[in-house]
Protein backbone atom coordinates (compact mmCIF):
# COMPACT_ATOMS: atom_id res chain seq x y z
CA UNK A 1 0.00 0.00 0.00
CA UNK A 2 1.41 3.00 -1.09
CA UNK A 3 2.31 5.60 2.05
CA UNK A 4 0.68 8.86 3.16
CA UNK A 5 4.16 10.12 2.93
CA UNK A 6 4.62 9.05 -0.39
CA UNK A 7 1.26 10.57 -1.41
CA UNK A 8 1.98 14.21 0.03
CA UNK A 9 5.81 13.63 -1.60
CA UNK A 10 4.14 13.66 -5.10
CA UNK A 11 1.48 16.08 -4.59
CA UNK A 12 4.58 18.24 -3.48
CA UNK A 13 6.40 17.50 -6.75
CA UNK A 14 3.24 18.02 -8.85
CA UNK A 15 2.64 21.55 -6.96
CA UNK A 16 -0.84 19.97 -6.15
CA UNK A 17 -2.27 20.94 -2.66
CA UNK A 18 -4.23 17.97 -1.00
CA UNK A 19 -6.61 18.79 2.02
CA UNK A 20 -6.12 16.24 5.24
CA UNK A 21 -9.96 14.80 3.96
CA UNK A 22 -8.44 13.77 0.45
CA UNK A 23 -4.92 12.58 1.17
CA UNK A 24 -6.56 9.00 2.23
CA UNK A 25 -8.96 8.75 -0.78
CA UNK A 26 -5.50 9.66 -3.13
CA UNK A 27 -3.62 6.99 -1.10
CA UNK A 28 -6.45 4.18 -2.49
CA UNK A 29 -6.84 5.77 -6.02
CA UNK A 30 -2.99 5.45 -6.56
CA UNK A 31 -2.97 2.04 -5.06
CA UNK A 32 -5.21 1.18 -7.54
CA UNK A 33 -3.90 2.59 -10.26
CA UNK A 34 -0.37 0.79 -9.34
CA UNK A 35 -2.53 -2.42 -8.94
CA UNK A 36 -3.88 -2.47 -12.21
CA UNK A 37 -0.33 -1.71 -13.84
CA UNK A 38 0.99 -4.84 -12.18
CA UNK A 39 -0.85 -6.94 -14.11
CA UNK A 40 1.53 -6.22 -16.72
CA UNK A 41 3.77 -8.44 -14.93
CA UNK A 42 2.10 -11.64 -15.50
CA UNK A 43 2.94 -11.35 -19.24
CA UNK A 44 5.94 -13.09 -19.91
CA UNK A 45 8.19 -10.70 -22.10
CA UNK A 46 11.65 -11.38 -23.59
CA UNK A 47 11.89 -8.68 -25.70
CA UNK A 48 14.39 -10.80 -27.56
CA UNK A 49 11.59 -13.38 -28.56
CA UNK A 50 9.47 -10.66 -30.33
CA UNK A 51 9.99 -11.26 -34.10
CA UNK A 52 10.47 -8.06 -35.24
CA UNK A 53 13.33 -6.80 -33.26
CA UNK A 54 15.40 -9.69 -35.22
CA UNK A 55 14.06 -9.84 -38.37
CA UNK A 56 15.54 -6.36 -39.28
CA UNK A 57 18.82 -5.03 -39.15
CA UNK A 58 20.69 -1.77 -40.65
CA UNK A 59 17.85 0.77 -41.22
CA UNK A 60 20.03 3.77 -42.45
CA UNK A 61 19.25 7.10 -43.69
CA UNK A 62 22.18 8.61 -45.79
CA UNK A 63 24.32 11.32 -44.95
CA UNK A 64 22.53 13.40 -47.42
CA UNK A 65 20.82 17.00 -46.65
CA UNK A 66 17.19 17.72 -47.41
CA UNK A 67 15.88 20.57 -46.50
CA UNK A 68 14.63 21.64 -42.95
CA UNK A 69 11.25 22.63 -42.03
CA UNK A 70 10.77 26.52 -42.24
CA UNK A 71 11.36 28.38 -39.14
CA UNK A 72 7.82 29.55 -38.26
CA UNK A 73 6.72 25.70 -39.12
CA UNK A 74 8.76 24.92 -36.35
CA UNK A 75 7.66 27.22 -33.97
CA UNK A 76 4.01 26.96 -35.05
CA UNK A 77 3.30 24.36 -32.04
CA UNK A 78 4.21 27.07 -29.74
CA UNK A 79 2.51 29.82 -31.11
CA UNK A 80 5.55 31.24 -32.98
CA UNK A 81 7.98 31.14 -30.33
CA UNK A 82 10.44 34.24 -29.51
CA UNK A 83 13.08 35.77 -31.45
CA UNK A 84 12.82 32.25 -33.54
CA UNK A 85 13.84 30.21 -30.54
CA UNK A 86 11.37 28.29 -28.02
CA UNK A 87 10.44 30.29 -25.21
CA UNK A 88 10.24 29.05 -22.25
CA UNK A 89 8.81 32.05 -19.59
CA UNK A 90 10.67 32.46 -16.15
CA UNK A 91 8.08 30.53 -13.43
CA UNK A 92 8.59 31.21 -9.67
CA UNK B 1 50.97 11.47 3.70
CA UNK B 2 51.30 11.54 -0.38
CA UNK B 3 48.54 10.90 -2.50
CA UNK B 4 48.09 9.31 -6.26
CA UNK B 5 45.41 11.20 -8.22
CA UNK B 6 43.12 9.13 -10.45
CA UNK B 7 41.31 10.84 -13.29
CA UNK B 8 39.10 9.22 -16.24
CA UNK B 9 37.88 11.22 -18.60
CA UNK B 10 34.06 10.75 -20.66
CA UNK B 11 34.85 13.21 -23.93
CA UNK B 12 32.08 14.08 -26.50
CA UNK B 13 33.36 14.01 -30.10
CA UNK B 14 31.02 15.92 -32.62
CA UNK B 15 31.03 14.36 -35.57
CA UNK B 16 31.11 16.43 -39.15
CA UNK B 17 28.34 14.39 -41.11
CA UNK B 18 26.71 16.27 -43.41
CA UNK B 19 23.45 15.63 -41.92
CA UNK B 20 22.07 14.96 -38.36
CA UNK B 21 22.24 11.49 -36.70
CA UNK B 22 18.49 10.60 -37.29
CA UNK B 23 17.39 12.90 -39.98
CA UNK B 24 18.51 14.53 -42.87
CA UNK B 25 18.89 18.15 -41.26
CA UNK B 26 22.06 19.38 -41.56
CA UNK B 27 24.28 19.24 -39.33
CA UNK B 28 25.51 22.76 -39.26
CA UNK B 29 27.40 25.37 -36.33
CA UNK B 30 25.91 29.02 -36.82
CA UNK B 31 22.78 28.90 -38.28
CA UNK B 32 19.55 30.84 -37.79
CA UNK B 33 17.96 29.02 -34.87
CA UNK B 34 15.24 26.66 -35.27
CA UNK B 35 16.15 26.59 -38.99
CA UNK B 36 17.87 22.74 -39.24
CA UNK B 37 15.17 21.63 -37.79
CA UNK B 38 12.36 18.57 -38.49
CA UNK B 39 9.41 16.82 -36.52
CA UNK B 40 12.06 13.77 -36.60
CA UNK B 41 14.76 15.96 -34.52
CA UNK B 42 11.96 17.74 -32.48
CA UNK B 43 10.82 14.43 -31.32
CA UNK B 44 7.11 14.74 -32.55
CA UNK B 45 4.71 11.84 -32.18
CA UNK B 46 4.61 9.33 -34.84
CA UNK B 47 8.18 10.06 -36.69
CA UNK B 48 10.71 7.22 -36.64
CA UNK B 49 14.20 8.22 -36.66
CA UNK B 50 16.80 6.26 -38.78
CA UNK B 51 20.44 5.93 -37.97
CA UNK B 52 22.89 8.69 -40.52
CA UNK B 53 24.50 5.34 -42.10
CA UNK B 54 27.95 7.73 -42.13
CA UNK B 55 27.78 7.86 -38.25
CA UNK B 56 28.74 4.44 -37.97
CA UNK B 57 31.16 4.57 -40.21
CA UNK B 58 33.28 7.23 -38.66
CA UNK B 59 32.95 5.06 -35.15
CA UNK B 60 34.36 2.58 -36.82
CA UNK B 61 36.83 4.38 -38.10
CA UNK B 62 37.27 6.23 -34.84
CA UNK B 63 37.06 2.58 -33.07
CA UNK B 64 39.91 1.04 -35.06
CA UNK B 65 42.59 4.50 -35.12
CA UNK B 66 41.67 3.92 -30.83
CA UNK B 67 42.79 0.55 -31.08
CA UNK B 68 39.62 -0.40 -30.24
CA UNK B 69 37.40 -3.91 -30.74
CA UNK B 70 34.31 -2.76 -33.25
CA UNK B 71 31.33 -4.85 -31.66
CA UNK B 72 29.68 -6.45 -35.00
CA UNK B 73 26.27 -6.28 -33.26
CA UNK B 74 25.36 -2.69 -31.41
CA UNK B 75 22.43 -1.09 -30.72
CA UNK B 76 20.11 1.97 -29.22
CA UNK B 77 19.26 2.66 -25.81
CA UNK B 78 16.94 5.78 -24.47
CA UNK B 79 18.88 7.96 -21.73
CA UNK B 80 15.35 9.30 -20.10
CA UNK B 81 15.35 13.00 -18.40
CA UNK B 82 13.27 15.37 -18.99
CA UNK B 83 14.65 19.06 -19.79
CA UNK B 84 13.83 21.45 -22.32
CA UNK B 85 16.84 20.67 -24.25
CA UNK B 86 15.44 17.40 -25.36
CA UNK B 87 12.74 17.58 -26.82
CA UNK B 88 11.63 13.69 -26.14
CA UNK B 89 12.64 13.84 -22.96
CA UNK B 90 15.22 11.09 -23.71
CA UNK B 91 18.74 11.06 -25.60
CA UNK B 92 19.10 7.78 -28.03
CA UNK B 93 22.43 6.70 -27.01
CA UNK B 94 23.74 3.57 -26.89
CA UNK B 95 24.30 1.96 -22.80
CA UNK B 96 24.01 -1.75 -23.00
CA UNK B 97 26.05 -2.42 -26.14
CA UNK B 98 28.11 0.41 -27.62
CA UNK B 99 30.05 0.20 -30.87
CA UNK B 100 33.30 -0.16 -29.78
CA UNK B 101 35.30 -1.92 -26.90
CA UNK B 102 39.11 -2.12 -25.25
CA UNK B 103 41.22 0.38 -26.90
CA UNK B 104 43.69 3.16 -25.91
CA UNK B 105 45.80 6.13 -26.63
CA UNK B 106 49.60 5.86 -26.20
CA UNK B 107 50.98 8.91 -24.22
CA UNK B 108 54.76 9.84 -25.28
CA UNK B 109 56.11 8.21 -22.38
CA UNK B 110 54.44 4.90 -23.50
CA UNK B 111 51.63 4.98 -20.85
CA UNK B 112 48.35 3.31 -22.62
CA UNK B 113 45.61 5.15 -21.35
CA UNK B 114 42.78 2.51 -21.75
CA UNK B 115 39.26 3.23 -23.48
CA UNK B 116 36.71 1.82 -22.09
CA UNK B 117 34.16 1.84 -24.64
CA UNK B 118 33.14 4.28 -27.61
CA UNK B 119 29.28 4.94 -28.26
CA UNK B 120 27.47 7.01 -30.38
CA UNK B 121 24.57 9.48 -29.12
CA UNK B 122 22.68 12.53 -29.99
CA UNK B 123 23.50 16.09 -29.28
CA UNK B 124 20.97 17.98 -26.90
CA UNK B 125 19.72 21.29 -27.91
CA UNK B 126 21.27 24.77 -27.52
CA UNK B 127 19.87 26.72 -24.44
CA UNK B 128 20.49 30.44 -24.07
CA UNK B 129 19.09 32.36 -20.97
CA UNK B 130 18.62 36.14 -21.04
CA UNK B 131 16.95 37.40 -18.39
CA UNK B 132 15.82 34.47 -16.34
CA UNK B 133 13.97 33.09 -19.58
CA UNK B 134 15.01 30.17 -21.92
CA UNK B 135 15.34 30.29 -25.25
CA UNK B 136 15.82 26.98 -26.97
CA UNK B 137 17.61 26.71 -30.34
CA UNK B 138 17.18 22.80 -31.78
CA UNK B 139 19.92 23.04 -34.66
CA UNK B 140 22.21 21.42 -32.34
CA UNK B 141 19.50 18.72 -30.82
CA UNK B 142 20.34 15.19 -33.00
CA UNK B 143 23.81 16.25 -34.20
CA UNK B 144 25.85 13.33 -33.67
CA UNK B 145 28.38 12.88 -31.07
CA UNK B 146 31.02 10.41 -30.38
CA UNK B 147 31.65 9.73 -26.11
CA UNK B 148 35.16 7.95 -25.86
CA UNK B 149 35.45 6.91 -22.50
CA UNK B 150 38.91 6.10 -20.45
CA UNK B 151 39.52 3.49 -17.74
CA UNK B 152 40.72 5.63 -14.33
CA UNK B 153 44.23 5.89 -16.04
CA UNK B 154 45.05 9.39 -15.69
CA UNK B 155 47.66 10.33 -12.96
CA UNK B 156 48.41 13.90 -13.72
CA UNK B 157 46.70 17.28 -14.95
CA UNK B 158 49.16 16.48 -17.70
CA UNK B 159 48.73 13.38 -19.05
CA UNK B 160 45.07 14.48 -19.07
CA UNK B 161 46.31 17.28 -21.26
CA UNK B 162 48.28 14.94 -23.68
CA UNK B 163 45.56 12.10 -23.97
CA UNK B 164 42.95 14.90 -25.14
CA UNK B 165 45.74 17.06 -27.29
CA UNK B 166 46.71 13.48 -28.72
CA UNK B 167 42.63 12.17 -28.97
CA UNK B 168 42.09 15.44 -31.10
CA UNK B 169 44.66 15.52 -33.10
CA UNK B 170 43.51 11.42 -34.30
CA UNK B 171 39.98 12.64 -34.57
CA UNK B 172 40.93 15.35 -36.97
CA UNK B 173 43.32 12.80 -39.02
CA UNK B 174 40.62 10.27 -39.73
CA UNK B 175 38.46 13.36 -40.74
CA UNK B 176 35.77 12.69 -38.21
CA UNK B 177 35.44 15.85 -36.57
CA UNK B 178 36.94 19.47 -36.72
CA UNK B 179 37.68 18.91 -32.85
CA UNK B 180 37.18 22.59 -32.29
CA UNK B 181 36.48 23.83 -28.61
CA UNK B 182 35.48 26.97 -28.89
CA UNK B 183 32.51 25.87 -31.11
CA UNK B 184 31.97 23.06 -28.76
CA UNK B 185 32.72 20.50 -30.92
CA UNK B 186 34.78 18.72 -28.70
CA UNK B 187 34.04 18.72 -25.04
CA UNK B 188 34.64 16.57 -21.90
CA UNK B 189 33.44 15.72 -18.21
CA UNK B 190 36.01 14.65 -15.59
CA UNK B 191 36.40 12.12 -13.20
CA UNK B 192 38.46 13.12 -10.35
CA UNK B 193 39.55 10.83 -7.14
CA UNK B 194 42.83 10.84 -5.37
CA UNK B 195 43.79 7.49 -3.12
CA UNK B 196 46.96 7.29 -0.95
CA UNK B 197 49.96 6.75 -2.83
CA UNK B 198 50.05 3.51 -4.01
CA UNK B 199 47.37 1.98 -2.49
CA UNK B 200 44.33 -0.31 -4.48
CA UNK B 201 41.21 0.96 -3.73
CA UNK B 202 39.87 4.05 -5.47
CA UNK B 203 38.74 7.09 -3.39
CA UNK B 204 35.22 8.74 -3.63
CA UNK B 205 35.67 11.00 -6.98
CA UNK B 206 33.68 13.97 -8.03
CA UNK B 207 32.44 14.61 -11.73
CA UNK B 208 33.56 17.74 -13.24
CA UNK B 209 30.93 18.54 -16.26
CA UNK B 210 31.20 20.61 -19.73
CA UNK B 211 34.93 21.31 -19.76
CA UNK B 212 35.48 23.13 -22.78
CA UNK B 213 39.19 24.27 -22.88
CA UNK B 214 42.35 21.90 -22.15
CA UNK B 215 43.17 24.82 -20.22
CA UNK B 216 40.75 24.94 -17.86
CA UNK B 217 40.39 21.08 -17.90
CA UNK B 218 44.22 21.05 -16.40
CA UNK B 219 43.07 23.95 -13.52
CA UNK B 220 40.08 22.32 -12.69
CA UNK B 221 41.68 18.82 -12.11
CA UNK B 222 44.56 20.61 -10.18
CA UNK B 223 42.26 22.44 -7.93
CA UNK B 224 40.16 19.53 -7.74
CA UNK B 225 43.03 17.34 -6.56
CA UNK B 226 44.03 19.47 -3.88
CA UNK B 227 40.47 19.95 -2.54
CA UNK B 228 40.27 16.30 -1.92
CA UNK B 229 43.55 15.97 -0.35
CA UNK B 230 42.50 19.02 1.96
CA UNK B 231 39.29 17.37 2.77
CA UNK B 232 40.65 13.91 3.55
CA UNK B 233 43.94 15.68 5.75
CA UNK B 234 41.05 17.26 7.82
CA UNK B 235 39.32 14.42 8.32
CA UNK B 236 36.52 14.68 6.01
CA UNK B 237 34.91 12.65 3.31
CA UNK B 238 34.72 13.37 -0.02
CA UNK B 239 30.95 14.06 -1.42
CA UNK B 240 29.98 12.57 -4.12
CA UNK B 241 28.67 15.14 -6.47
CA UNK B 242 28.98 16.45 -10.17
CA UNK B 243 30.86 20.07 -10.04
CA UNK B 244 30.74 23.00 -12.50
CA UNK B 245 34.24 24.75 -13.29
CA UNK B 246 34.44 28.26 -12.50
CA UNK B 247 37.09 29.90 -14.58
CA UNK B 248 36.89 33.38 -13.00
CA UNK B 249 37.79 32.12 -9.47
CA UNK B 250 39.46 28.89 -10.52
CA UNK B 251 37.73 26.95 -8.37
CA UNK B 252 34.23 24.27 -8.88
CA UNK B 253 31.07 24.72 -7.38
CA UNK B 254 28.24 21.87 -6.93
CA UNK B 255 25.33 21.31 -9.60
CA UNK B 256 23.80 18.03 -7.95
CA UNK B 257 24.36 15.83 -4.86
CA UNK B 258 24.76 11.79 -5.32
CA UNK B 259 21.60 11.94 -3.44
CA UNK B 260 19.63 13.35 -6.22
CA UNK B 261 21.49 11.48 -8.78
CA UNK B 262 19.16 11.01 -11.68
CA UNK B 263 18.49 7.21 -12.88
CA UNK B 264 18.19 7.45 -16.22
CA UNK B 265 15.86 4.19 -16.85
CA UNK B 266 18.32 3.07 -20.26
CA UNK B 267 16.18 0.80 -22.06
CA UNK B 268 16.65 -0.57 -25.79
CA UNK B 269 15.12 2.03 -27.83
CA UNK B 270 12.33 0.11 -29.93
CA UNK B 271 12.61 2.39 -32.77
CA UNK B 272 16.04 1.82 -33.89
CA UNK B 273 16.88 -1.68 -35.23
CA UNK B 274 20.24 -2.90 -34.79
CA UNK B 275 23.40 -2.33 -36.41
CA UNK B 276 25.08 -5.71 -37.53
CA UNK B 277 28.55 -5.45 -39.20
CA UNK B 278 30.71 -8.07 -41.29
CA UNK B 279 34.57 -8.11 -40.12
CA UNK B 280 34.88 -7.53 -44.21
CA UNK B 281 33.04 -4.20 -43.85
CA UNK B 282 35.77 -3.58 -40.55
CA UNK B 283 38.43 -4.51 -42.35
CA UNK B 284 37.42 -2.48 -45.74
CA UNK B 285 37.57 1.20 -43.29
CA UNK B 286 40.46 -0.53 -41.51
CA UNK B 287 41.98 -0.44 -44.69
CA UNK B 288 40.76 3.04 -46.03
CA UNK B 289 42.42 4.88 -42.37
CA UNK B 290 45.27 7.40 -42.93
CA UNK B 291 48.74 7.11 -41.59
CA UNK B 292 47.95 8.28 -37.73
CA UNK B 293 49.74 11.58 -35.98
CA UNK B 294 51.62 8.78 -34.08
CA UNK B 295 52.56 6.68 -36.55
CA UNK B 296 54.29 9.76 -39.02
CA UNK B 297 55.71 10.90 -35.73
CA UNK B 298 57.89 7.99 -35.26
CA UNK B 299 58.72 8.28 -38.92
CA UNK B 300 59.64 11.44 -39.40
CA UNK B 301 62.11 10.76 -36.50
CA UNK B 302 63.48 7.75 -36.91
CA UNK B 303 63.66 7.40 -40.82
CA UNK B 304 63.98 11.41 -41.68
CA UNK B 305 66.46 12.29 -39.07
CA UNK B 306 63.65 15.09 -38.47
CA UNK B 307 64.45 16.76 -34.62
CA UNK B 308 61.37 15.71 -32.22
CA UNK B 309 60.63 19.31 -31.57
CA UNK B 310 59.91 19.89 -35.30
CA UNK B 311 58.39 16.67 -35.60
CA UNK B 312 55.57 17.88 -32.84
CA UNK B 313 55.09 20.64 -35.18
CA UNK B 314 54.64 19.42 -38.35
CA UNK B 315 52.44 16.51 -37.36
CA UNK B 316 50.25 18.59 -35.10
CA UNK B 317 47.44 19.42 -38.03
CA UNK B 318 46.61 17.07 -40.94
CA UNK B 319 47.02 19.73 -43.45
CA UNK B 320 50.61 20.90 -42.87
CA UNK B 321 51.92 17.23 -42.37
CA UNK B 322 49.88 15.65 -45.47
CA UNK B 323 51.42 18.92 -47.51
CA UNK B 324 55.52 17.95 -46.27
CA UNK B 325 54.24 14.29 -47.45
CA UNK B 326 53.82 15.39 -50.90
CA UNK B 327 56.39 17.92 -51.14
CA UNK B 328 59.15 15.73 -49.55
CA UNK B 329 58.24 13.01 -53.04
CA UNK B 330 61.73 12.15 -54.54
CA UNK B 331 63.93 13.79 -52.30
CA UNK B 332 66.58 12.48 -50.53
CA UNK B 333 67.05 15.04 -47.28
CA UNK B 334 63.38 16.30 -46.20
CA UNK B 335 64.98 18.44 -43.58
CA UNK B 336 65.00 21.13 -46.36
CA UNK B 337 61.45 20.96 -46.48
CA UNK B 338 60.94 20.36 -42.70
CA UNK B 339 62.89 23.92 -42.09
CA UNK B 340 61.23 25.74 -45.14
CA UNK B 341 57.62 24.71 -43.45
CA UNK B 342 58.58 25.41 -39.42
CA UNK B 343 60.37 28.27 -40.44
CA UNK B 344 59.33 30.57 -43.65
CA UNK B 345 56.03 29.02 -44.36
CA UNK B 346 54.98 29.35 -40.19
CA UNK B 347 56.55 32.63 -40.23
CA UNK B 348 53.51 33.69 -42.44
CA UNK B 349 50.74 32.18 -40.86
CA UNK B 350 50.40 33.73 -37.54
CA UNK B 351 47.48 31.61 -35.62
CA UNK B 352 46.81 28.14 -34.59
CA UNK B 353 44.12 28.17 -36.63
CA UNK B 354 45.80 29.80 -39.76
CA UNK B 355 48.13 26.90 -39.24
CA UNK B 356 45.79 24.29 -39.24
CA UNK B 357 44.01 25.56 -42.13
CA UNK B 358 47.31 26.03 -43.45
CA UNK B 359 45.86 27.64 -47.05
CA UNK B 360 49.11 29.18 -48.39
CA UNK B 361 49.65 30.21 -52.58
CA UNK B 362 52.59 27.65 -52.53
CA UNK B 363 51.54 24.81 -53.75
CA UNK B 364 53.31 21.73 -52.65
CA UNK B 365 54.99 20.33 -55.74
CA UNK B 366 56.22 23.90 -56.02
CA UNK B 367 58.39 23.81 -52.97
CA UNK B 368 59.53 20.08 -54.22
CA UNK B 369 60.82 21.92 -57.18
CA UNK B 370 62.49 24.31 -55.20
CA UNK B 371 64.36 21.49 -53.08
CA UNK B 372 65.33 19.38 -55.80
CA UNK B 373 67.57 22.41 -57.34
CA UNK B 374 68.94 22.72 -54.05
CA UNK B 375 69.48 19.38 -53.69
CA UNK B 376 70.89 18.92 -57.36
CA UNK B 377 73.40 21.55 -56.18
CA UNK B 378 72.13 24.13 -58.56
CA UNK B 379 70.54 26.52 -56.05
CA UNK B 380 72.01 27.60 -53.28
CA UNK B 381 70.42 28.14 -50.07
CA UNK B 382 70.83 31.71 -50.07
CA UNK B 383 69.11 32.23 -53.19
CA UNK B 384 66.38 29.93 -52.28
CA UNK B 385 65.34 31.40 -49.53
CA UNK B 386 64.81 34.24 -51.04
CA UNK B 387 63.08 32.98 -53.44
CA UNK B 388 60.75 31.10 -51.34
CA UNK B 389 59.70 33.96 -49.80
CA UNK B 390 58.71 35.98 -53.48
CA UNK B 391 56.69 32.64 -54.01
CA UNK B 392 55.45 32.81 -50.68
CA UNK B 393 53.73 36.18 -51.63
CA UNK B 394 52.88 35.41 -55.03
CA UNK B 395 52.10 31.30 -55.40
CA UNK B 396 54.18 31.99 -58.34
CA UNK B 397 56.87 28.53 -59.36
CA UNK B 398 61.05 29.11 -58.30
CA UNK B 399 61.72 29.25 -61.85
CA UNK B 400 59.62 33.05 -61.87
CA UNK B 401 62.70 34.34 -59.43
CA UNK B 402 65.91 32.56 -60.44
CA UNK B 403 67.53 32.87 -63.83
CA UNK B 404 69.32 29.98 -65.71
CA UNK B 405 72.55 31.55 -64.58
CA UNK B 406 71.56 31.76 -61.06
CA UNK B 407 70.77 28.21 -61.24
CA UNK B 408 74.45 27.40 -63.37
CA UNK B 409 76.02 28.57 -60.68
CA UNK B 410 79.32 30.23 -60.29
CA UNK B 411 83.00 28.80 -60.94
CA UNK B 412 85.59 29.29 -59.45
CA UNK B 413 87.36 30.67 -62.21
CA UNK B 414 84.91 33.43 -62.19
CA UNK B 415 85.08 34.34 -58.57
CA UNK B 416 88.89 34.58 -58.26
CA UNK B 417 88.46 37.13 -61.09
CA UNK B 418 85.73 39.14 -59.12
CA UNK B 419 87.94 38.70 -56.00
CA UNK B 420 90.52 40.36 -58.04
CA UNK B 421 89.01 43.15 -59.26
CA UNK B 422 87.51 43.81 -55.82
CA UNK B 423 90.74 44.30 -54.59
CA UNK B 424 92.20 46.15 -56.75
CA UNK B 425 89.33 48.45 -56.67
CA UNK B 426 89.68 48.83 -52.63
CA UNK B 427 93.30 49.36 -51.61
CA UNK B 428 92.18 51.21 -48.14
CA UNK B 429 90.20 48.14 -47.41
CA UNK B 430 93.02 45.81 -47.67
CA UNK B 431 95.22 48.29 -46.12
CA UNK B 432 93.33 48.04 -43.07
CA UNK B 433 93.00 44.66 -42.92
CA UNK B 434 96.52 44.27 -43.18
CA UNK B 435 96.58 46.27 -40.63
CA UNK B 436 95.02 43.46 -38.01
CA UNK B 437 91.06 45.20 -39.32
CA UNK B 438 89.25 42.41 -39.20
CA UNK B 439 85.92 44.06 -40.31
CA UNK B 440 87.95 45.23 -43.03
CA UNK B 441 87.59 41.83 -45.30
CA UNK B 442 84.01 41.59 -44.96
CA UNK B 443 83.06 44.90 -46.48
CA UNK B 444 85.00 43.37 -49.26
CA UNK B 445 83.59 39.93 -48.94
CA UNK B 446 80.34 41.63 -49.35
CA UNK B 447 81.08 43.49 -52.51
CA UNK B 448 82.00 40.33 -54.12
CA UNK B 449 78.51 38.36 -52.71
CA UNK B 450 76.96 41.38 -54.50
CA UNK B 451 77.97 40.72 -57.52
CA UNK B 452 77.52 36.97 -57.56
CA UNK B 453 74.19 38.08 -56.73
CA UNK B 454 73.99 35.66 -53.97
CA UNK B 455 75.25 32.50 -56.00
CA UNK B 456 78.77 32.45 -54.23
CA UNK B 457 79.59 30.57 -51.43
CA UNK B 458 80.90 33.44 -48.43
CA UNK B 459 83.12 30.92 -47.09
CA UNK B 460 84.43 29.80 -50.80
CA UNK B 461 85.44 33.96 -51.57
CA UNK B 462 86.39 34.50 -48.07
CA UNK B 463 89.57 31.90 -48.46
CA UNK B 464 89.92 33.61 -51.87
CA UNK B 465 90.38 37.26 -50.85
CA UNK B 466 92.07 35.86 -48.06
CA UNK B 467 95.07 34.57 -50.33
CA UNK B 468 94.70 37.13 -53.18
CA UNK B 469 95.97 39.67 -50.21
CA UNK B 470 98.33 37.69 -48.21
CA UNK B 471 99.92 37.12 -51.62
ZN1 LIG C 1 15.60 16.92 -38.36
Amino acid sequence: MISREEVLNIANLSKLYLDESEIEDARKEMDGMINFAKKIDKIDVDFKDLPEFNSISNAFHEDEIKESYPQNKILESVDGGKDGYFYIKKFN
Amino acid sequence: MRYDLVVGLETHVELNTKTKIFCNCANKFGSEPNTNCCPICLGHPGTLPKLNEKVVNFAIRAGLALNCEVNLISKMDRKNYVYPDLPKAYQISQFYDPICKNGYIELDSGKKIRINHIHMEEDAAKLVYKGGDTYVDYNRGGVPLLEVVTEPDISSSDEAKEYLEKLQMIMRYIGVSDCKMQEGSIKCDVNVSVKPEGSDKLGIRTEIKNMNSITFMAKAIDYERERHIEIIENGGKIMQQTLRYLPETNSTESMRSKEDAQDYRYFRDPDLVDIVLTKEQINEIRNSLPELPGERFKKYVNEFGISENDAVLLVKYKNVSDYFESAIEGLKNVKTVSNFIIGQIFRSLETEAEKEEFKILTAPNQINELAKLIESGKLNMNLAKKALIKMLESGKPVTEFVSESDMKGISREEMKKMCEEAVKANENAVKDYLSGKEKALKALLGSVMKQTRGRGNAQEIEEILKGIIVK
